[in-house]
């Protein structure tokens, strides 16, 4: 199951590159594109601003079949306060701009499984896939606007995978 | 009618008074467990693979006291920390930043006495718009790590 949460993060951070090269966030003094997941980052008591933050929530397994299927909810939560420049007022553009770029990193919804604890990250068999995301309505916050999009995302468990 | 301009000439008293007061009251240092100056960009940084090698960065003097709140069933005790303005400023000044939201922000946690705390709110006393104090609001962490 790691290896298709680190799949799933790894390959929609690499799309966040092409889809919007400017959403950037400095953490761990390092500049890196604005997504992360929060189980790997230290706790904070916010979340931070135009920043895509992934929560995996929800597991469900089907042993069923040849192989087990795994189902994981990750919750994908964003909050934004608009731009300095328009003093805020931009707020509402600025989620509108999340979640079109959003849809744009979930697509295609799949991607080869990797395994990232490898020295030089390794192809796996089989792919990770997902859903289409389920958009939560906007949470008003003073001058925060924040939502939260749903993900169910499938992956067969290979032979010996953790 | 005309605002009031006129410049407050602060002369540091404020914020040596505060340092002296929590001195003598038990003043004790606390760590802000720091990111190492140079990151780790690679993938397993990301995923949490590798041990991101967090600095300790002293500060002192400070007063560690519990918070009073009412406590909710299952929630971990809270505890405010006082810090002199002066140690901030120095580090702030150490590590080259521009401000003491940003070196807070970029802490992952707190330690005292070998115990670790996450940071909760960030609040500060000032006098005539000099900063001579900072509260932060401390939970204590799960984790029952001994840090140095």
């Amino acid at each position: 199951m790691e290896n298709a949460k680190d799949t799933f993060y790894i390959t929609l951070r690499n799309r966040l590159t092409s889809v919007n090269p400017n959403r950037t966030m400095l953490l761990r003094a390092v500049r890196r594109p604005g997504i992360l997941v929060e189980e790997a980052e230290a706790p904070a008591a916010k979340l931070p601003l135009d920043v895509f933050v992934l929560r995996w929530t929800a597991v469900e397994m089907d042993m069923q079949l040849p192989s087990m299927l795994v189902r994981m909810t990750c919750e994908i939560h964003y909050t934004t306060a608009g731009t300095q420049a328009n003093g805020g007022l931009d707020r509402g553009r600025a989620l509108e701009e999340m979640d079109a770029e959003l849809l744009q990193l979930l697509s295609p919804m799949n991607a080869q499984k990797m395994n990232y604890t490898t020295t030089q990250a390794t192809a796996m068999g089989t792919d990770v896939f997902w859903t289409v995301p389920v958009f939560d309505s906007v949470k008003t916050l003073r001058d925060q606007l924040s939502r939260s999009v749903t993900v169910t995302v499938f992956v067969f468990q290979e032979q010996g995978e953790l | 009618m005309a605002g009031d301009l006129s410049a407050q000439n602060t002369n540091g008293a404020a914020r040596r008074f505060a340092t002296a007061l929590l001195r003598a009251n038990g003043g004790t240092t606390a760590s802000l467990q720091m990111p190492p100056l140079t990151g780790d960009s690679t993938d397993a940084a990301q995923l949490g693979l590798n041990a991101p090698n967090f600095q300790l960065l002293p500060l002192s003097p400070v007063a560690f006291r519990r918070a009073r709140i009412t406590l909710q069933e299952g929630e971990q005790q809270k505890y405010e920390l006082l810090i002199s303005a002066e140690a901030v400023a120095a580090q702030v000044s150490q590590l080259e930043l521009t401000s003491a939201d940003l070196l807070f922000s970029m802490a992952a946690g707190v330690v005292v006495a070998g115990k670790l705390f996450l940071i909760e709110a960030t609040y500060v006393s000032e006098s005539q718009g000099e900063v001579y104090l900072y509260r932060l609001l401390l939970r204590e962490a799960r984790g029952e790590w001994q840090l140095q």
